[in-house]
């Protein structure tokens, strides 16, 4: 039954990721007669037949000659390869190097966010509802009311302000020469925390306060229930109650949560990594829009969605793992 | 009969914003050894909380709970701290709860929740829980105790999740079993085998069982003594033979005319009219009066105390009535 559900699921999947391939291609080529037009717009100082003739050079050299369902095939072709596509970038880089170049830097902030924001936020969560009513609860309660009305961007914005210019304790912004001389040596690895840092703060703070929210919700939820109140009756001890019938109950929602945000984690965070100009995923999509790099941009996409696919796909998988119940609605 | 169990003038309040809910009101109960007591009434009428009382179970805060003596098996434990309770839970005492689809944790397979009470209680191994387990689940009459036991509480029917109940109630072969609504969420056919079944149980066991509920059918067939209560005060206590063939307060006699008998299908099914007080706006005098036929001035300005009425009996009443009539 289980094994059905998993097969069931994966199948699911691919299907989803089938038809965000299909989308992904032809959505920006709805309206669009000519994908050369879109990569080299018309300038003044140029003859209509020289337009015409640099026209048909890209044509030829994006494979866009050919009919729009060839173009599709072609595509698909270069996928099975893990070839997204050529940038209209100068030099015509491969998509994926692009990508590949970035997306670690962009897994260092997002990946240390998610774990500390994780791991503390939990913490505090579990701490809120043990001590429900009591100043614990009440200040995470101040806290988050706080923190929505607190943009990241804007706790960027002071942290890089005062502890980057003021004080100087960490870099204000990132290093330029920090990617290009990276080595695997401890000093560089020191380096790339240092710079990390505050755009790490900025945006674990948000972290923490919805991680531990919810799991304080959770948690309250699931002692009101009525097999917490048959586990006192039978004498369990506190602890046993709280981590065997408690906890693993409020852990199915912070699973959906944490689920979701694994989709972040490579979408990279656009507007922090704009302000203490850290070159990852959110710059290069950034840049890719501006310069109307649609190549660059439909491999992102596909990325992010394939990503978002698997993330979903883990979350249901682990959920299988966690709640017996999950794979009855599927038998009936 | 040595009473296992002495509750003396429990009251229990709730503070809400609404104003104080008074759910319990100097609630006295004896159970006796090997002895099975029913406490009945309307939903909201304080039973479940006079239930959860004896067990400490009823959290404080929100609760207030006043009560001079908690007599069980010849201690009181009204003052116990938490750790001395959670000696007792489970191991001289234990509770079967109404639903046992909410009851039991739904991602624990049912044998790891009741090996819990063996390994808590007894302080035996995995293995030797697990053993005891099936055994138990043996007992209660579950077929296929062993796989049963590898089975998650959705896999199972109502009627098996309420034997799994059971079983884990009866694990350590406590002295007291309070059993809150035990039957009321399976149907008919299912309420008659689980019900044999725990009053086989108990008498096997020599358990004393405080039977809470609110269907009077179940009250006749199993239990030897019965508490009615209405809105946080008990109103009558008599052996159940005498319950049912004089009842003394009005409320008990509009509760077995409520009952519908197969026996006289023209008769008129009839209901106690008006509904059950609000909690935190009880009426003057006796808490029945606006309901009752027989009220009189007097009972709406005084509560009646409740006074011996024969043997064994008590009733809480100006006009019982009594087998000669009408006083």
């Amino acid at each position: 039954m289980k094994s059905a559900y998993v097969i069931k699921r994966i199948l699911y999947s691919i299907f989803v990721f089938a038809v965000v391939i299909t989308l992904n291609f032809f959505i920006p080529r709805i309206g669009v007669d000519d994908p050369a037009e879109r990569y080299y717009p018309p300038q003044g100082n140029m003859s209509q037949i020289e337009y015409e003739i640099i026209k048909q050079v890209t044509r030829q050299q994006y494979g866009f000659h050919v009919s729009t369902w060839q173009q599709y095939l072609n595509y698909l072709k270069g996928l099975s390869r893990g070839d997204l596509g050529t940038s209209f970038r100068p030099g015509s880089p491969a998509v994926i190097d692009l990508i590949l170049e970035r997306l670690p830097w962009t897994l260092v902030l997002s990946v240390s966010t998610m774990l500390i924001g994780l791991t503390i936020g939990v913490l505090f969560g579990v701490v809120a509802a043990v001590k429900r009513g009591r100043w614990q609860d009440t200040m995470l309660l101040n806290a988050s009311t706080v923190m929505v009305a607190l943009p990241s961007f804007f706790v960027a914005l002071i942290l890089s302000f005062y502890l980057g210019f003021e004080l100087g304790v960490f870099p204000a912004y990132t290093d330029s020469t920090m990617v290009s001389s990276f080595t695997w040596t401890w000093e560089s690895i020191a380096r790339v925390a240092e710079n990390a840092a505050l755009p790490v703060m900025s945006m674990v703070v948000g972290s923490i306060i919805s991680y531990a929210q919810g799991t304080r919700n959770a948690v309250i939820a699931v002692t009101n229930e009525d097999f917490v109140l048959t586990a006192k009756a039978k004498g369990l001890k506190q602890g046993t109650i709280r981590y065997k019938h408690i906890l693993r109950n409020s852990m199915l929602p912070i699973v959906t949560s944490l689920g979701m945000s694994i989709s972040g984690l490579i979408g990279g965070q656009v507007v922090i990594e704009q302000v203490f100009n850290w070159n990852g995923m959110g710059t290069l999509f950034l840049a890719a829009n501006n310069s109307n790099d649609y190549p660059l941009m439909m491999g992102i996409m596909l990325l992010l969605s394939g990503f978002t696919i698997f993330a979903i796909l883990v979350t249901d998988l682990v959920y299988v793992l966690l709640d017996p119940r999950v794979t009855v609605g599927d038998k009936r | 009969m040595e009473p296992i169990l002495k509750l003396r003038n429990l009251k229990v309040v709730f503070p809400t914003n609404f104003g104080l809910i008074r759910a319990v009101e100097s609630v006295d109960l004896d159970i006796g050894d090997r002895e099975c007591v029913a406490l009945v009434g309307e939903s909201g009428c304080g039973k479940s909380v006079t239930s959860q009382s004896v067990m400490r179970l009823i959290e404080s805060p929100p609760a207030v709970t006043r009560v001079d003596a908690i007599e069980f098996a010849g201690r009181d434990i009204k003052d116990y701290g938490p750790k001395q309770m959670q000696e007792i839970r489970g191991k001289e005492m234990s509770m079967i709860f109404q639903d046992a689809m909410t009851s039991l944790n739904p991602v624990m397979t049912v044998g790891n929740q009741i090996d819990e009470m063996y390994r808590r209680h007894q302080g035996d191994s995995k293995k030797a829980a697990r053993q005891k387990t099936v055994r138990a689940l043996e007992l209660i009459g579950l077929p296929e105790p062993t796989a049963r036991a590898n089975s998650f509480p959705h896999e199972l029917s109502g009627g098996m999740r309420q034997r799994v109940l059971l079983a884990m109630a009866f694990a350590c072969m406590p002295k007291l079993i309070i059993a809150d609504e035990p039957t009321t969420a399976l149907d008919v056919t299912i309420q008659a085998q689980v019900l044999k079944t725990l009053r086989g149980m108990q008498r096997g066991c020599g358990t004393s069982l405080l039977l809470v509920t609110h269907d009077l059918s179940v009250v006749a067939s199993i239990a030897d003594t019965v508490y009615v209560m209405y809105s946080g005060k008990i109103v009558e206590k008599a052996p159940v033979k005498d319950l049912f063939t004089a009842p003394q307060h009005p409320y008990t006699v509009g509760l077995m005319a409520a009952v519908p008998r197969l026996t006289d299908e023209k008769r008129k099914f009839t209901q106690i009219p008006g509904a059950v007080p609000h909690p935190a706006r009880k009426p003057s005098g006796c808490y029945f009066h606006p309901r009752c036929d027989y009220a009189t001035a007097e009972c709406k300005k005084e509560m009646p105390p409740l006074v011996k009425s024969g043997a064994d009996r008590e009733v809480r009443c100006f006009h019982p009535l009594t087998a000669g009539g009408r006083q």
